[in-house]
């Protein structure tokens, strides 16, 4: 039987990228990501009462599959995790890996292992239906602006917008959308790529995405700390970003390129 | 025969705005569906009383004569009923992942719309709960909580408060902007408060509508063709002659609406109707409900001055009226002339829709 070793070994090297074994995982052959739904765009689905997540879809739905396959692991599943900052805390965790647009701080850093970023974030710009769309920050300045309360958004208003009146502040994306929605507010100031989710969703329901603020946001995959996952995992989202996966699953999810966007500061 | 199809969905629409399940019939059990026309929720008789059997109805959409007649679903094709059951007064229904299917908003709340009414139309069934493959569905249905099971007045509420006029545009009154405006009153494209000298969406939707009349390519501005139109034009004449009184047609082929007093066009309005698949239903109508705010239960949108001629088709007030079709059915009308429109058109106002004119 000398012909199965060749067949073997090019197996081997068709599943995984680096010719190497799959790297071990909570459950063998299974990469389990931890979620933590909803997020417009990036991650839903439905729930059992294990926690197990069924119908998931979404950019890091489809994000997490590519990566699995780039590790050579075959099947994929999710689990929600409801407590946001349970992903984040120390100690053992019940998946492998983790996405829910997690910005990568030096204090997040000491916590869990942070993957290189699959996706930078800018503060973006979406404006209610019939208003003049603002090109430049002083534009946007004399509009009346919303934003999510308790955000990284509400410093970047006051510190660079500067809006000749107070920004209104909500407590849910949910009501700001809906203030934007029946005028209440003519713009709205948050992570770019969830107003481009949002907007995508419901493309009747609002003005164009306007632009963007710099911010230099960044978002990256948990994993426990020191992990033997960090190292094949952090390889594999630098190969999906530099080889398109990320930009194409943008396209899909977002329906927006966000480098296409105008900056207006 | 009209009379009594009018009189059949005026009786639909009484039960659906009683919000109350359909009474048990004598004869063979009947139950309702939900499908949509225009920017709500229509019931439909079917064979049946359970609650399995309703939903199936649901899901295996309109007939081909309720779809001539523009009733649509937003069910996706082939959606499966996993399991149903009981208790208590919630129904739980749990349904295979392409319920959940597509990207848009409006067709996924629609569609909850749909099962909801549907299912609390069955004796007995008071809210329903519901599941994707066995799920509590997250974020899979944009702004729509379904962690707890949903009353049919859950879903039936406004979720955002009703908009406020936005403001008129100011600046100088300008003469030659007057003599245009003027013009265009005098034919009945401007009501007549719109005559002030200052430019404005109010003038561009006047000036729309008349070349929408002339069928010229209508972009609101007034160029050298239209200035030579509007200077030999004469006031538009009805379609068709017709009994006295006021009455209205819907222009589809033109996109514009006519609002006749004796056979005199009073008022020629820019519009935009349905839009591909989900086209406005032709025929002659009478309007049988008016709501100076409606609520679109299943798109979740403010309809303010809404007149409804048949089943949830209205023309309403809407900020955005595209020169082109963009509706889910009804009758956008700009909120210059929706107003008056809705003063014009009391219950029984006849409504004629043309698919060409």
């Amino acid at each position: 039987m000398r012909i199965v070793a060749p067949i073997a070994l090019a197996l081997a090297l068709v599943a995984g990228a680096s010719g190497a074994e799959p790297p071990q995982t909570l459950v063998p052959g299974v990469l389990t990501v931890g979620l933590s739904l909803p997020s417009p765009g990036f991650q839903a689905g439905a729930v059992l009462p294990n926690k197990r997540v069924v119908a998931a879809r979404g950019l890091e739905i489809d994000l997490a599959r590519s990566l699995a396959a780039r590790l050579g692991i075959r099947r994929v599943t999710f689990v929600n995790e409801p407590s946001f900052s349970r992903l984040l805390a120390r100690g053992d965790k019940p998946w492998d890996i983790a996405l829910a647009e997690v910005t990568i701080t030096p204090s997040r850093r000491g916590r869990v292992d942070l993957s290189a970023p699959y996706l930078r974030a800018d503060q973006g710009v979406l404006v209610r239906k019939t208003v003049a769309v603002p090109r430049t920050l002083a534009a946007l300045a004399r509009l009346r602006i919303c934003v999510q309360r308790g955000t990284t958004s509400v410093e970047v208003v006051r510190e660079r917008v500067r809006p000749s009146r107070p920004p209104f502040l909500f407590a849910g994306v949910e009501l700001l959308f809906d203030a934007l929605r029946v005028g209440r507010c003519d713009a709205v100031v948050l992570d770019a790529p969830i107003l481009a989710a949002e907007r995508a969703f419901a493309p009747d329901r609002y003005g164009p995405l306007a632009g963007v603020l710099r911010t230099n946001e960044r978002y990256g995959i948990v994993i426990g700390k020191g992990s033997a996952l960090t190292a094949p995992v952090d390889v594999a989202v630098q190969a999906l970003v530099g080889n398109g996966t990320v930009s194409r699953l943008q396209r899909r999810w977002l329906l927006t390129d966000l480098r296409r966007l105008p900056v207006l500061g | 025969m009209r009379a009594a199809i009018l009189a059949a969905m005026a009786l639909c629409m009484a039960a659906l705005l009683s919000a109350a399940a359909p009474a048990a019939g004598s004869g063979a059990a009947t139950t309702h569906v939900y499908f949509l026309q225009g920017e709500q929720l229509v019931p439909v008789s079917r064979p049946g009383s359970t609650l399995r059997a309703t939903l199936t109805s649901l899901l295996a959409g309109p007939s081909k004569a309720e779809a001539a007649k523009q009733f649509r679903t937003l069910v996706p094709a082939g959606t499966r009923l996993r399991s149903v059951r009981v208790a208590d007064g919630v129904a739980t229904v749990d349904l295979g992942e392409g319920f959940a299917a597509g990207k848009n908003a409006d067709s996924l709340s629609a569609r909850i719309a749909q099962l909801v009414f549907t299912a609390t139309a069955v004796r007995g069934v008071k809210s329903v709960r519901v599941l994707i493959a066995g799920g509590v569905p997250l974020g899979l249905f944009p702004g729509i909580a379904l962690s707890r099971p949903i009353t049919r007045k859950q879903a039936s509420q406004p979720v955002v408060p009703p908009p406020k006029p936005a403001p008129d545009p100011s600046g100088p009154a300008r003469p030659d902007v007057r003599a245009l405006q003027q013009r265009l009153a005098d034919l009945g494209y401007l009501a007549a408060d719109g005559v002030d000298g200052v430019a404005g969406d109010q003038t561009r939707y006047a000036v729309i509508a008349f070349q929408k009349w002339q069928r010229t390519p209508a972009d609101g501005v007034v160029g050298p063709q239209t200035r030579a139109a509007l200077d030999q034009a004469v006031r538009p004449t009805p379609i068709r002659t017709g009994p006295g009184g006021h009455r209205v047609e819907v222009l589809l082929d033109r996109q514009l609406t006519l609002a006749i007093d004796d056979n005199v066009v009073v008022r020629v309005m820019h519009m935009s109707s349905g839009k591909p698949g989900f086209a406005t239903p032709t025929g002659s109508y009478a309007v049988f409900r008016k709501e100076a705010r409606s609520w679109s239960v299943p798109y979740k949108v403010w309809l303010p001055w809404a007149t409804y001629f048949v089943g949830g088709v209205a023309f309403h007030e809407y900020p955005d009226v595209p020169i082109g079709p963009a509706s889910h059915g009804c009758v956008r009308t700009p909120r210059y002339d929706a107003r008056w429109l809705y003063d014009f058109t009391p219950i029984g106002t006849p409504v004629v829709v043309y698919g060409r004119s």
